[in-house]
């Protein structure tokens, strides 16, 4: 049961924030505060953002008994969906005038969620919003194992993506010790007759943090981003990078007392391309239509997964592609599956993440698995144009006893982690 | 082909800007003609451009202050770039507080146009932002197509109303047609109409002088003999209206139209610096 009041523009800005990455998002509220995360349906970005439970005026959450009591309980977080909530704080500055209160209640008895608005005037508008109980959603992304950490005011950060133009989908982020920029993404086959190309070059002076270990160029995604900067704008927090070189994901994070967010993005990682194909330089209709190409092979993973509609397929292409998009079994047994997680679990645990090592705590948390480290999936992945490394967010449930037997109820479809090993030809 | 240019001067930037985006409303792609002296930025009346031609002169002095060009060959000194001016708007739109804008024509992947902004920074070294901006160059058999439109012999040339008043008036009549007749005389008066099955508006503007170049240019015996009162008139696309009027940044300093009976308007707005001619064809 949670029982809430808050800063409307931040937490407006934070929801909006989120929009950009999903239409749903989980609302999990612990003891501790109040988390809200984020998943696009081509799992390649995450965007998590938490309220400690200093930031709300008044904040009261009660544990809701359950059967199982092994550990310290979760009340069920709890999924909603976006579209339903965002015309709650649409406009946030007009918000801010006319209202004085906002409180949210939940009651998980009756699947709803309330948000209320108390107005100026003695105007109080109710929003009753029913949710989903779900399995619950983390991505793990070892930040501290980055060897290219930037930080930088959300003022520059946006006052740089603002030369880009609102329709540009792709930014590469290119870093030297010397020297940063970003300019927009361009491949081989980019029409350089018909497309404006952007570079802005900035000073590392100008960072507040600046540390490049390796030379690299990723590209994200910066329709995702722009939610974050937003956000940010609005606490004035500063925005950290973490990233690595191409294809591994890049992370920007904000965090002070009372908040923190952090928004994971996939990275391109570009190989040989497959001439035959024509794909349009775009994320999701990528990874849609290279998921199409391999639906009979993908691993399919168990759970309530959402359903993967593309975010915004602009090519006729991808189009006719999205809609075979079947959820096919994978030829192997769960149990090779479970196990498979198993070794990538431990990886994960190896990784270093000092906060998940505790065996209890990782078994009833999700685990997330960059591709790279599991070899075995290269065996499905040879159609693709460019290989992703994307995260992989496995839920648990939170009745799991045995950290080592059981299956993984995950969320993700493996589809997204195109591997293109050129040699490994099935 | 080489090309250089640079503005340093904030005023003129801004101004530049202003142009390139009344330019970018008024057509989709266009084609920048450089000489020494001069831009211009050139719509030809093509089908595919519904029968609107533009024509935009710029003088180079009174933006840049650095400009060097060297044509194809010596004794043609031009060159011609076919361009979507949307793009060079949208480079210039945040250069707002430029320390200096370079333009420069390249040809790394293919033409372009690539505009240098450099912007003051935090730390010692300037922010520097460039946009390459895909160009078409035109080969000089093509240059024909691009000459100054010759005036028409018009029947009525007229000073325009306000155009702010004008624009709202043009704004509100293309919600109820897609056609307005300008129709005007030489006594100062002009009427826009439109008429559908259900209603017909006509705004009437008057007192608003008629420009004496008339007997200046050659068509003194149609001028003379005309009586005064007797409106020329032409129908034309009112979108096409819309798109020039809702173009206009800032004021001209004069703004008249001429008008041919039946046939074609047009317009001629002119600023300090910069002057302005749009063609529309009178609907069948």
């Amino acid at each position: 049961i949670l029982h809430c009041f808050l800063f409307l523009l931040v937490f407006g800005r934070a929801i909006h924030a989120i929009a950009r990455i999903s239409d749903e998002f989980w609302f999990d509220p612990v003891e501790k505060g109040l988390a809200l995360r984020s998943v696009n349906s081509s799992r390649s970005a995450y965007a998590y953002v938490f309220f400690s439970s200093m930031f709300f005026q008044h904040y009261c959450w009660t544990a809701v008994s359950q059967p199982c009591q092994k550990e310290k309980q979760l009340s069920l977080p709890c999924k909603l969906i976006i579209k339903s909530v965002l015309p709650v704080f649409r406009s946030v500055n007009v918000l801010e005038r006319n209202v004085e209160k906002c409180s949210i209640y939940t009651n998980i008895n009756d699947h709803h969620i309330t948000f209320q608005l108390l107005c100026k005037h003695g105007v109080v508008k109710t929003y009753n919003l029913t949710f989903q109980e779900c399995d619950p959603l983390q991505a793990v992304f070892a930040k501290h194992m980055c060897p290219n950490i930037l930080k930088v005011h959300s003022r520059l950060l946006a006052d740089t993506m603002i030369h880009f133009p609102t329709s540009q989908e792709e930014v590469t982020l290119s870093v030297t010790p010397l020297k940063v920029c970003f300019k927009s993404y361009t491949e081989e086959d980019t029409d350089f007759s018909k497309t404006m190309l952007t570079e802005i070059q900035l000073n590392p002076e100008e960072f507040d943090y600046f540390q490049v270990g390796v030379d690299s160029e990723v590209t994200f995604c910066l329709k995702e981003l722009r939610g974050l900067l937003a956000f940010s704008e609005a606490t004035s927090v500063p925005v950290s990078i973490h990233f690595d070189v191409s294809g591994k994901p890049v992370a920007f994070s904000i965090e002070d007392t009372v908040l923190e967010a952090s928004f994971i993005l996939a990275t391109l990682c570009g190989i040989e391309k497959e001439t035959a194909s024509q794909q349009p330089p775009c994320f999701s209709q990528r990874q849609e239509s290279n998921a199409a190409a391999v639906a009979s092979k993908k691993p399919q993973w168990n759970g309530n997964a959402p359903n993967t509609e593309p975010a915004k397929p602009a090519s006729p292409l991808a189009k006719q592609e999205v809609k075979n998009i079947p959820r096919v079994r994978e030829r192997e047994v769960p149990g090779t599956e479970g196990a498979a997680l198993t070794e990538a679990e431990d990886y994960a645990m190896l990784e270093g993440e000092a906060a998940e090592s505790h065996s209890q705590k990782v078994r009833r948390l999700p685990v997330v698995l960059t591709v790279e480290n599991l070899g075995w999936f290269s065996y499905f992945y040879k159609y693709c144009i460019f290989q992703f490394h994307s995260l992989f967010f496995g839920a648990v449930s939170c009745t799991e006893k045995d950290a080592i037997s059981h299956t993984f109820h995950s969320l993700a479809t493996a589809s997204d982690t195109e591997e293109d090993f050129g040699s490994s030809q099935v | 082909m080489r090309f250089r240019a640079k503005i340093v001067d904030l005023a003129c930037l801004n101004h530049f800007s202003r142009v390139i985006n009344t330019i970018a409303k008024l057509a989709k792609t266009c084609t920048l003609c450089l000489t020494d002296s001069k831009l211009y930025f050139i719509l030809s009346d093509k089908v595919a451009n519904g029968g609107v031609s533009m024509w935009c002169e710029l003088c180079q002095g009174n933006f840049f202050d650095e400009f060097q060009m060297e044509g194809v060959a010596a004794e043609h000194n031009e060159i011609y770039l076919e361009l979507v001016p949307e793009n060079l708007s949208r480079a210039l739109k945040t250069a707002q507080s430029a320390k200096a804008v370079k333009i420069k024509l390249t040809n790394k992947h293919c033409p372009c146009l690539r505009v240098a902004v450099e912007l003051p920074s935090l730390s010692s070294s300037s922010r520097i932002v460039t946009h390459d901006i895909p160009v078409g160059v035109v080969p000089r058999r093509l240059w024909n197509d691009f000459r100054e439109p010759s005036v028409p012999d018009f029947d009525v040339s007229i000073y325009l109303p306000v155009l702010k008043t004008m624009k709202s008036v043009v704004e509100r009549m293309k919600n109820l047609s897609n056609s307005i007749v300008i129709e005007a005389n030489l006594s100062g008066e002009m009427n826009l109409k439109i008429e559908t099955d259900l209603v017909s508006v006509t705004t009437h503007f008057k007192d608003l002088g008629n420009p004496a170049w008339a007997s200046e240019h050659g068509c003194q015996s149609s001028a003379q003999g005309r009586d005064l009162e007797s409106m020329a008139e032409a129908r034309i696309d009112i979108k096409k209206l819309q798109q020039l009027l809702a173009g206009q940044q800032v004021n001209p300093t004069k703004a008249l139209c001429n008008i041919l009976s039946k046939r074609i308007v047009h317009f001629i707005l002119l600023h300090e610096d910069v002057s302005l001619q749009y063609f529309i064809p009178a609907l069948a």
